[in-house]
């Protein structure tokens, strides 16, 4: 539970609100790299934030990011064209270079475009994502080196959807281990499009224990459930700050081989109420991926489900989710078809921004807890003059997440961790 | 740059405020006169200034222009029926005249004399050159109707249209007395360049004009002069003519025979406004695809927003806009829109950064902060009173670089 005042300060996020200039203080992923595919291509219209916003890639290939409206009479720079080095208004045809220079006032006999700038944001492109960082120049994290933005393009997937609430609900439901295999189950093996089948160790598995352990980039955290009597199932999962999620997806499902693979969101808050959901995963092994998958096709956040011009999803809060109440009956729990869809719906149905002073909190919610402590202190920090918790770290780069069922007699740390980081393992605490 | 405060205090009209006070002491276009084509036709919903109006033709032919919620029980009027001089409520039945008076109330006892204390609020309405105009202000300072050029030509010589734009309607006076635009929203590729000497048509050859502003009777004139051939100058005067009308320059030409066209902007509510067009030519029939483009959009039925419109983002095509035209959007009127509403349904001006190029807007600005403080101070707002101060029309010539611009502005009044 939080008190009111907690839940207001933690859900805002326009510039000058406590999370708001915490969240400035990362890299934020805006946009997929097909959206500004080649030189002098459409502007894209971006909303971060609460802020509006206009990217274009420049003649050279560099991004700009601006804000949407024009400094002379506040035009949409969208409406602009995309030439010669620079977005120029097509009302007076001002135009601006990446930089937020005013390099030409074509209307203006004494020119004054020295004095005039646009808002502008760097921008950096990793694998097929366009990251945005909106903070203080000299504040400027160490680049968003997500594992999946490094391994070919084959074989990785990347897409994002709208999703109409509040960004914080949207992270909870991503971090909260113990829904997955009661929303998102199957009533009967192999039904429905999409769904965690009754035979799987998720199903079977008991209730979950959840283990925390705070990073400098966030927490890894587990969920371990107890398979029979000698077995556990163990899904090791990674928190990084402020708003990314990696989780294991190693254990076929339907009888399906074990695959070499890390899945994740990213969840961007674009308003108050209203979070772009970044979906990702990739292939860590040799083996790479189909282009059905990389497109994440059929999936209710893969294309065509998801729009990919305005990234809305066709099945949305104004159409029920088009949820099927047959279905629900007799094939899936909640009759509403894909994995992706049935998140959207649970966290959209609890209201633009989820009133946290009514909710009732468990053990099996803590990693919840643990990630609003996070950010609540990251909100904290900057606010007082400090580096927010993971905005310097570059440990995440090689982190994983990994699940495995294994003898309950050993302990998850030492089967989990080398896997979970090939690399050097962060200390906790 | 507007303070926070100013720009709220000029885009604001609603009853009571100081700018709706101040438009309410003019003659505005509520709607056409061709929307109301004959006696006790059907009625028309028409908002204004935030009011929520009714407008119906009765038995007579004169215009009523009433509050759209019957006084009984606040039932639309619109669904009314026009019928023996009146409109009536189709819910108890209840009748009012272009006066406002309640002529019938069939609801209540014969003996009754309920109705004779029953009115509903009614404004004078009046058909002038294609439009019909209401006066909303108090009835002690109504001025007489604006003698505009268009009122006084025959229907076959003018062409008069209105549509619904999805911002407030100081945004739409602004781009209509903003003339440095017209060389790049509304051109071809490719681009204006000032110093290109490529640059053939009179008003591409310099697309930063300097403008010069005079106070005038009837509100200002504006007029830039650009390099023309043989040591003349290209000189484009737009008159703006109180509250939010103005007259476009044309072609050059015989001025007496030139087809001349004008907008006027009158809020509908804080959030959206009426974009009046009228082209008129004094000498003949306009041709049947003559007149301003605005006239001749498809229009949404219910709406009388354009077809093409923002949910639609205006129809852009950015091939179109590589390769053809600075915008990619196919009307001129469209590409006006766009861009006023794209700034938002009300423009944060304290963002801004005006130049030399904006000084029509500023003197528009300045006309209506005054008069929006000459109300709160109880004072009374300079209104032009006489209709013949409105015989104005627009200049667009080739003259002698010895002409002034004071001399240039004599050319504006008609007759002149």
């Amino acid at each position: 539970m939080l008190t009111r005042e907690e839940n207001e300060q933690v859900t805002r996020v326009s510039a000058g609100t406590p999370m708001g200039e915490a969240l400035r203080r990362y890299w934020l992923p805006a946009l997929i790299r097909h959206e500004l595919p080649e030189p002098d291509c459409t502007p894209v219209r971006l909303r971060m934030l609460g802020e509006d916003l206009v990217a274009f890639r420049d003649t050279n290939g560099e991004i700009g990011v601006l804000d949407e409206q024009c400094p002379h009479r506040l035009a949409s720079l969208w409406l602009g064209r995309n030439e010669e080095a620079g977005l120029r208004c097509v009302y007076h045809g001002w135009k601006f270079d990446v930089h937020g220079n005013c390099v030409e006032q074509m209307n203006e006999p004494v020119n004054f475009k020295d004095k005039i700038r646009v808002k502008s944001y760097p921008a950096v492109e990793m694998g097929d994502v366009i990251w945005v960082y909106m903070g203080p120049a000299d504040k400027k994290p160490p680049l968003p080196n997500f594992e999946y933005t490094r391994v070919p393009e084959t074989h990785r997937g990347v897409t994002k959807v709208i999703q109409e609430c509040n960004w914080l609900q949207a992270l909870e439901g991503g971090i909260d281990s113990s829904h997955a295999p009661i929303l998102h189950r199957q009533l009967k093996e192999g039904v429905g499009a999409e769904g965690i089948q009754p035979s799987t160790p998720f199903v079977r598995g008991g209730a979950p224990t959840l283990e925390v352990d705070v990073t400098d980039y966030g927490y890894r955290y587990t969920g371990i459930r107890p398979l029979g009597e000698d077995e556990q199932y163990v899904r090791g999962y990674h928190f990084i700050m402020p708003f990314t999620q990696l989780r294991p997806q190693q254990i076929g499902r339907a009888g399906a081989p074990n695959r070499e693979m890390v899945a994740g969101h990213h969840w961007v808050p674009m308003d108050d109420h209203n979070v772009m959901v970044w979906n990702f995963h990739y292939s860590f092994g040799s083996e790479s991926m189909s282009e059905k998958e990389r497109t994440m096709e059929g999936t209710a956040n893969g294309w065509p489900n998801v729009d990919p011009v305005t990234f809305r999803a066709v099945g949305n809060i104004r159409n029920d989710w088009l949820i099927n109440r047959e279905v629900q009956r007799t094939e899936t729990f909640t009759g509403i078809t894909g994995i992706n869809a049935q998140d959207r719906a649970v966290q959209e149905s609890m209201g633009t921004i989820v009133d946290r002073s009514r909710e009732h909190l468990g053990p099996a919610d803590s990693a919840v807890i643990a990630m609003r402590k996070l950010v609540m202190e990251a909100a904290r920090n900057v606010a007082e003059g400090e580096d927010p918790r993971g905005s310097r770290s570059t440990t995440y780069y090689t982190a994983r997440a990994i699940e495995k069922v294994f003898d309950a007699e050993r302990p998850w740390r030492e089967v989990l961790l080398p896997e979970m980081y090939p690399e050097d393992v962060p200390t906790a605490g | 740059m507007l303070s926070r405060q100013d720009n709220e205090l000029i885009t604001r009209t609603g009853p009571g405020t100081p700018m709706g006070e101040y438009l309410r002491r003019y003659w505005v276009p509520a709607l056409l006169t061709r929307e109301l084509p004959e006696p006790d036709c059907p009625p028309v919903r028409v908002k204004i200034m935030s009011e929520e109006l009714v407008a119906f033709r009765d038995s007579n032919g004169s215009v009523g222009l009433v509050d759209n919620y019957c006084p009984h029980r606040r039932a639309s009027l619109f669904f009314g029926r026009n019928e023996e001089c009146g409109i009536r409520c189709v819910y108890h039945g209840w009748k009012f005249d272009i006066n406002g008076d309640c002529v019938d109330m069939p609801s209540e006892p014969a003996e009754s004399n309920f109705k004779d204390k029953v009115k509903i609020k009614a404004y004078p309405a009046r058909d002038w050159g294609g439009f019909i105009w209401a006066y909303m202000g108090p009835a002690e300072l109504m001025p007489e109707l604006p003698e505009v050029g268009y009122a006084f030509v025959p229907e076959s010589h003018r062409r008069v249209s209105r549509r619904l734009q999805e911002n407030n309607f100081v945004q739409g006076i602004e781009g209509g007395i903003d003339s440095s635009h017209i060389s790049y929203l509304h051109f071809g590729l490719p681009p204006v360049r000032r110093d290109d000497p490529a640059n053939k048509t009179l008003s591409n050859r310099d697309g930063a004009p300097h403008f010069t502003v005079k106070t005038t009777d009837y509100g200002f004139v504006y007029g830039a002069n650009r390099e023309a051939e043989d040591d003349k100058y290209y000189w484009r005067l737009t008159p703006f003519m109180l509250p939010f009308f103005t007259i476009i320059p044309g072609g050059t030409g015989n001025p007496d025979e030139r087809t001349y066209s004008g907008h006027g902007w009158v809020p509908s509510d804080d959030e959206n406004c009426w974009m009046f067009t009228y082209s008129w030519n004094a000498s003949r029939s306009l041709r049947e695809d003559e007149g301003h483009s605005a006239s001749f959009l498809e229009l949404e039925p219910r709406t009388m927003r354009s077809v093409v419109n923002k949910d639609n983002d205006y129809g852009i095509d950015r091939e179109v806009q590589r390769t053809q035209t600075f915008t990619g959007i196919k009307d001129i009127s469209v590409q006006d829109a766009s861009i006023q509403e794209s700034m938002g349904p009300i423009c944060d001006r304290t963002r801004e950064h005006l130049g030399t190029s904006d000084a029509p807007i500023i003197a528009m600005r300045r006309i209506f902060l005054k008069a929006c403080r000459d109300i709160m101070e109880g004072e009374e707002p300079e209104v032009p009173r006489s209709g013949s101060t409105f015989r104005v029309r627009s200049v667009a010539e080739v003259l002698d670089k010895s002409v002034t611009f004071d001399e240039t502005t004599e050319r504006v009044p008609v007759g002149a």
